[in-house]
């Protein structure tokens, strides 16, 4: 079965159509999924600007990861859990625009920089985070965090612009 | 002068026209800077109250993170003026009838003002009153959630 094929079957079931034809809740998701992005990516790029040395340098960066952690994942759960029941509504018509895709593989990519930090530096950040210089790993994973955020925001914004002018 | 009158003025400008005739390229442009200058702003406001009500980077003196969170805010305001001005201007009549438009310069224009006066009054203090931050903090969210929020609401309303 195709990813296009799996978005049909859940843009035709029940749920996907009354989402998408529902007059309040496909804007007010759509609504969520954008302000989620000030939790979510807002407060990823502070902590990866923590890491290059670029933001609140006077804060250690144990206190920036540990006290942002759970806001950040909260946000990124409403960034997520909406985003899913977006593409419940509209998969086909998003599949078709070519950002969409390219945005999966950039939210994969950070995704994954993600796992490997917290699986190298996340653990025993208090030990490397009092440093004056910080592993160079560590920052490396925040210029890609850094980038590839930044870069699923570009394409996500670009979503609805491409699918306005398409049409 | 009726502002629907000053509203098709300013769609007849010549800088308008000039936007206008400007490619998609450079409107998707102005879309990004937009976006980016909402999540400077709303990144900025969340970290500061977020330590208002105590739930987040409590080590950090509120007058400090106050001050290092401000470039954020302004440069934030500078790009959504210019980028919401490149949008809005060609299309001026457009927004005229849209409600979701006017909430969201009402919402822009209370933020605005609890930015510049309670906000910036609490976030001088080192130990300010808890129910005064607290009501701060929740004022200061909810309308610039709010004025994102309204923003958004724009397009499906046009």
């Amino acid at each position: 079965m195709s990813v296009v094929s799996i978005l049909q079957v859940m843009h035709d079931s029940e749920f996907g159509t009354a989402l998408r034809e529902s007059l309040y809740m496909f804007p007010l998701i759509e609504g969520i999924h954008l302000i989620g992005l000030a939790l979510s990516v807002g407060l990823i790029i502070v902590t990866d600007l923590r890491l290059i040395g670029g933001f609140l340098k006077e804060v250690p960066v144990a206190n920036v990861l540990k006290q942002l952690r759970p806001w950040l994942l909260a946000g990124f759960l409403i960034t997520f859990v909406s985003g899913i029941l977006l593409l419940w509504a509209e998969g086909p018509r998003m599949w078709a625009i070519p950002v969409f895709p390219i945005k999966l593989i950039l939210i994969v990519l950070a995704g994954l920089n993600a796992i490997w930090f917290e699986y190298k530096y996340g653990k025993n950040v208090q030990d490397w985070g009092t440093h004056l210089h910080f592993p160079k790993g560590a920052k490396v994973a925040g210029w890609v965090s850094l980038v590839s955020w930044t870069s699923v925001v570009i394409c996500g914004r670009l979503i609805p612009y491409l699918e306005a002018t398409q049409h | 002068m009726s502002t629907e009158t000053i509203f098709k003025q300013l769609q007849d400008s010549s800088l308008s026209q000039s936007i206008s005739q400007l490619d998609s390229i450079t409107g998707a442009f102005a879309q990004l800077l937009h976006i980016t200058g909402f999540l400077l702003i709303l990144t900025g406001v969340l970290l500061v109250n977020l330590r208002l009500i105590g739930l987040g980077l409590n080590q950090q003196k509120i007058p400090s993170l106050a001050k290092a969170t401000k470039p954020l805010v302004i440069y934030g305001l500078i790009l959504l003026l210019f980028s919401g001005l490149f949008t809005f201007l060609p299309s001026a009549t457009l927004y005229y009838p849209n409600p979701a438009f006017w909430l969201k310069f009402i919402l822009l224009g209370l933020a605005l003002f609890i930015q510049f006066t309670l906000y910036r009054k609490v976030t001088s203090i080192e130990s300010p009153n808890r129910i005064l931050a607290g009501l701060t903090s929740i004022l200061s969210l909810t309308l610039w959630f709010g004025v994102a929020f309204a923003g958004r609401a724009i397009g499906f309303l046009n």
